[in-house]
């Protein structure tokens, strides 16, 4: 039915406008039915708004304390052997290989990696790799060193090495593809 | 008409369920990812090597010997290690000993060890810390008699 403007009143607009006024009527008690049916009501409604702003404060406060860290790994190293711990074996089969680390420069920030008994030494962990690469034989990789793969290597810091150059000399000797690798007592080279 | 202008004050209401459906989705994962994290690993800086050999090592079967600087700089970068090189405390596992208790740290992994015979242990140590701090750990270590230990480092993929 098209909507008359409820202007003119002549009879016959009249009787129309009092139809049209029952469907709106209808329509509306209708409507209203269901909307009570799809939310239960004005009445009825939770009031969300402050539970929101509750677990936004939460939420706010994890994003911000959560810290996540960068991803590590690790590398087995056999321990320096000190007084009473078990003998793994008894003597070392060769002479071994001796990596000494010295604080040069800056105390701490330095480093300086020198192998035993050596003409030319490295000046970085990626050199002293490639250093005992070549001191290592091995032939089926073409190696034509003094030194066997399960030759004891045993590094030697200084008292004040940074951890991380102590870190870096054992994976630079992992690196090569020893096989034994220990650590020194702090300070073994001065005694 | 009159059925539109009926509608009109109901319509703008948003529907809120699925924002918090969202939101606490996040809240539970940022709540649980905390947690994880500050169990057991105390927060500083591991080694960053040069084309390290380090490999990732499984949840189960290990206990980790952290040795904690001085104090956790937020703002340190990795490779810095200017900072004092002496240890603050040993935390093995969940337990926290001071420097000078080599003793405890010995008993708690003879203790780990006699309850895990497989155990791993991780020795997590912040790069700037001196040798001969972090070396009587490795020691204390030894004397539970446990012959390897795991260093902890970064991967190759974190390498900046």
């Amino acid at each position: 039915m098209p909507a008359t403007p409820p202007t003119l009143d002549t009879a016959d607009n009249l009787d129309m406008l009092e139809g049209d006024e029952q469907v709106v009527h209808h329509v509306s008690q209708q409507e209203k039915r269901r909307k009570q049916r799809d939310t239960g009501g004005d009445a009825m409604q939770l009031n969300l708004t402050s539970m929101i702003d509750v677990v936004f404060q939460l939420l706010i406060y994890f994003v911000v304390t959560a810290s996540f860290t960068i991803g590590e790994g690790v590398i087995t190293a056999k321990l320096p052997s000190g007084p009473g711990t078990p003998q793994q074996s008894k003597q070392p089969p060769e002479r071994p290989l001796e990596i000494i680390l010295n604080t040069g420069g800056d105390i701490g920030t330095e480093y300086r990696v020198s192998i035993k008994g050596l003409a030319g030494q490295p000046r970085s962990f990626t050199e002293l790799s490639d250093t005992l690469i070549q001191l290592q034989y091995d032939p089926q990789r073409g190696l034509n060193g003094a030194y066997k793969p399960d030759n004891p290597v045993i590094i030697k810091p200084d008292v004040s090495v940074r951890w991380q150059h102590v870190v870096n000399a054992f994976n630079a000797a992992v690196r090569a593809r020893y096989s034994n690798v220990s650590f020194a007592q702090a300070g073994a080279e001065e005694q | 008409m009159s059925k539109v202008h009926k509608k009109g004050p109901t319509s703008p209401a948003m529907n809120m369920t699925p924002m918090i459906d969202v939101v606490f989705q996040l809240l539970v994962f940022f709540m649980l990812v905390n947690n994880i994290i500050s169990e057991e690993a105390v927060q500083m800086i591991v080694p960053d090597l040069e084309n390290p050999k380090t490999r990732e090592l499984g949840e189960e079967n290990r206990i980790t010997v952290n040795v904690a600087p001085q104090s956790y700089d937020p703002v340190r970068q990795i490779g810095d290690l200017n900072i004092p090189g002496e240890a603050a405390t040993v935390k093995v596992g969940l337990e926290v000993f001071e420097l000078d208790d080599m003793e405890g740290v010995t008993e708690a992994l003879k203790d780990a060890k006699s309850r895990n015979e497989n155990i791993e242990v991780l020795l997590r140590a912040d790069s700037g810390l001196f040798y001969d701090e972090v070396q009587p750990i490795m020691q204390a270590i030894t004397s539970a008699g446990i012959v390897k230990v795991n260093l902890v480092a970064y991967l190759p993929e974190n390498k900046r």
